[in-house]
């Protein structure tokens, strides 16, 4: 079913004015291999908010860092249109603005903290004292000020990790890729590293990031979109995404008769002691149950109203055969 | 500009530190303190017969740092995504080609005068020679290699543009090898009014190969019969121009394709 009418709201031209970070149109990338041509990025449609944290979320070869590196001329896209900052891709200008944190990055590694950022900081065109003090105030910010001596070769991933980051901020950039900034930590070095990204977010930068790790996406991301073999299946806000959960309702002195009736399709029940845990989709009539329990004598303990989980999104989505980027329609 | 210094800066440290190049390095240096001693052992070890092996060992220890500096220049860049970072920030392609070629020349250039160094003192040694004038027949030739191995650095950054390493070190040593020992027989189809097939592919590869020979006092000295003049700058010249002007083209194609290239 595809493209009989593209996903084309409107010509680039006149969303320019648009607070977009990102924008893709039919964003394409193939590569061929002996006997076929295989879309690696399938016609993926984006839309990043300026001053948001957007997931970019899929599973193994999803297509993310392809995307990524497509939004940042490291590779070409073979169909499409892109547009970053307001630019359409290609245009070197706009790497002022912007930075990239690559996933399993490496650096010169003979290098020492202080001169991997003074090298950086010459690619940006920094000179002397302004240059100086800026790598001086991002190695104090991600807390490296004493390592900054010791060459590269001896850190840590987690302070690897934060001279990347300190890195992708010395232009002060608005919009920040992040390709899997917390892979392969320990839960310490997560924490710090969510905390700085929120802090970027808090000085209004747009920060878009692709990661495994569903609980800091959770925790950090405004908004996400899932990808699954190149294709977006899911776009959208978190809040909304992750909405129309569950309900679960703790009850006691639940007679036996009822508990039978309460067993609906879509309910779980499970039972610990006197004390009788109803898990229910949010789309079962709950109030009922509750107005049953009470009439029984039963006590209803707590209500306790359940967001989905992103993961339980993630499965649901990755798992579901339809495609729902648009592109058919 | 500044940043084609910094990364032409980095690629300069890194070569420098690079521990493979030392080791070739050290043989180098041993072979060329060796030579003397050798030479004056045997019976027909005389002044000229001197310089020309020690220029050889020079030319061919050089030729191999340049080629193992280079070829592995891109690829590296690549599997250690360095470069991803580089090009993420506001660095063109051709500021990043150029900035790490620059390096890697500057490098060869201080392992040249390292090396240029210890061979005057063991010649001056062994000869006894201490002048200027007597030492000039070595540091001719060896600011001569300098333009020919940044010439063959070119031809590797050329190659590594679309081929993987291990074709880049074949078709670089062809190249180097045809641009010096075969260039003065096709030359002879140019002089030569001539036609036919073989007459035109040897002119093609006479104009497209570089002719690392005409960068090479040793050679003209042995093989045109008649010494070179220590201040025939004219030659000198001719042969300097001739590699920019190579290393220029080579620069410019290699930035045409690492434009389009997928990193
Ligand atoms: N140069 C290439 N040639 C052919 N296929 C490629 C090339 N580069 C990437 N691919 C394929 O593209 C697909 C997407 O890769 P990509 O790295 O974008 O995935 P990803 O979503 O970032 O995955 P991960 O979460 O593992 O990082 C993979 O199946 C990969 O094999
Ligand atoms: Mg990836």
């Amino acid at each position: 079913m595809d493209g009989i009418l593209p996903h084309c709201p409107k010509p680039l031209e006149e969303t320019l004015d648009l607070a977009l970070a990102i924008r893709t149109e039919a964003l394409t990338k193939a590569y061929k291999t002996r006997t076929r041509r295989v879309d690696v990025v399938h016609k993926l449609n984006l839309e990043v908010e300026e001053g948001e944290i957007f997931g970019f979320l899929g599973p193994n070869g999803a297509g993310k860092t392809t995307t990524i590196k497509m939004l940042l001329s490291i590779i070409y896209p073979t169909s499409g249109k892109a547009e970053v900052l307001g630019k359409e891709i290609g245009n070197i200008a706009i790497h002022r603005k912007l930075s990239y944190l690559p996933e399993k990055p490496y650096y010169y590694e003979h290098m020492t903290g202080k001169e991997i950022l003074n090298f950086y900081a010459r690619l940006f065109n920094l000179r002397g004292d302004d240059k100086d003090k800026k790598i001086d105030e991002l190695l104090e910010y991600v807390n490296l000020a004493n390592a900054a001596g010791k060459p590269i070769s001896q850190y840590s991933k987690g302070m690897q990790q934060r001279i990347g980051l300190a890195q992708s901020l010395l232009n002060d950039p608005q919009l920040l890729f992040l390709d899997e900034p917390t892979a392969g930590l320990d839960p310490i070095a997560h924490v710090e590293i969510r905390d700085l990204i929120l802090r970027m977010r808090e000085q209004g930068k747009t920060v878009f990031i692709s990661s495994h790790e569903l609980s800091d996406v959770e925790r950090i991301c405004d908004r996400v979109a899932i990808l699954n073999t190149g294709r977006v299946k899911v776009q959208g806000k978190l809040d909304d995404l992750l909405r129309g959960g569950r309900v679960e309702i703790t009850a006691e002195g639940v007679p036996q008769d009822l508990r039978e009736k309460i067993n609906h399709d879509g309910v779980i029940i499970s039972q610990h002691g006197d004390r009788l845990i109803i898990d229910a989709a949010d789309t079962i009539p709950t109030a009922d149950f509750i107005d049953a329990i009470r009439a029984a004598k039963g006590t209803i303990v707590s209500i306790i109203p359940r967001r989905k989980r992103l993961e339980d999104l993630f499965v649901e989505t990755i798992q579901s055969k339809d495609d729902v980027d648009g592109s058919n329609g | 500009m500044n940043a084609i210094f910094a990364i032409a800066g980095t690629t300069l440290g890194e070569a420098i530190r690079r521990k493979v190049l030392l080791i070739i390095m050290m043989v180098g240096l041993t072979m060329l303190i060796l030579t003397p001693a050798i030479s004056s052992l045997s019976i027909r070890g005389q002044h000229d017969v001197l310089i020309q092996m020690v220029l050889g060992i020079l030319k061919i220890t050089s030729a191999i740092l340049a080629v193992t500096l280079t070829v592995y220049l891109l690829p590296n860049e690549v599997e250690r995504r360095t470069i991803y970072t580089i090009l993420s920030k506001p660095v063109l392609r051709s500021q990043f080609l150029i900035g790490k070629y620059l390096g890697s020349v500057g490098a060869l250039a201080i392992m040249l005068v390292m090396m240029t160094v210890v061979l005057l003192v063991a010649f001056a040694i062994q000869q006894s020679a201490w002048s200027v004038s007597q030492l000039m027949p070595i540091i001719q030739p060896a600011f001569l290699l300098l333009f020919q191995m940044a010439l063959l650095a070119a031809v590797a950054m050329f190659f590594s543009t679309f081929s993987t390493p291990v074709i880049n070190f074949f078709l670089t040593g062809l190249v180097f090898i045809f641009g010096t020992l075969m260039n003065p027989i096709f030359e002879t189809y140019v002089t030569r009014e001539s036609s036919g097939f073989m007459s035109i592919v040897a002119r093609v590869a006479h104009y497209v190969i570089p002719n690392f020979g005409s960068l090479d006092i040793s050679s003209g000295a042995t093989q045109g019969g008649q010494v070179m003049r220590g201040g025939d700058l004219v030659y000198m010249t001719q042969g300097m121009i001739m590699a920019l002007v190579y290393i220029g083209i080579l620069l410019i194609l290699s930035v045409l394709v690492f434009d389009n290239k997928e990193v």
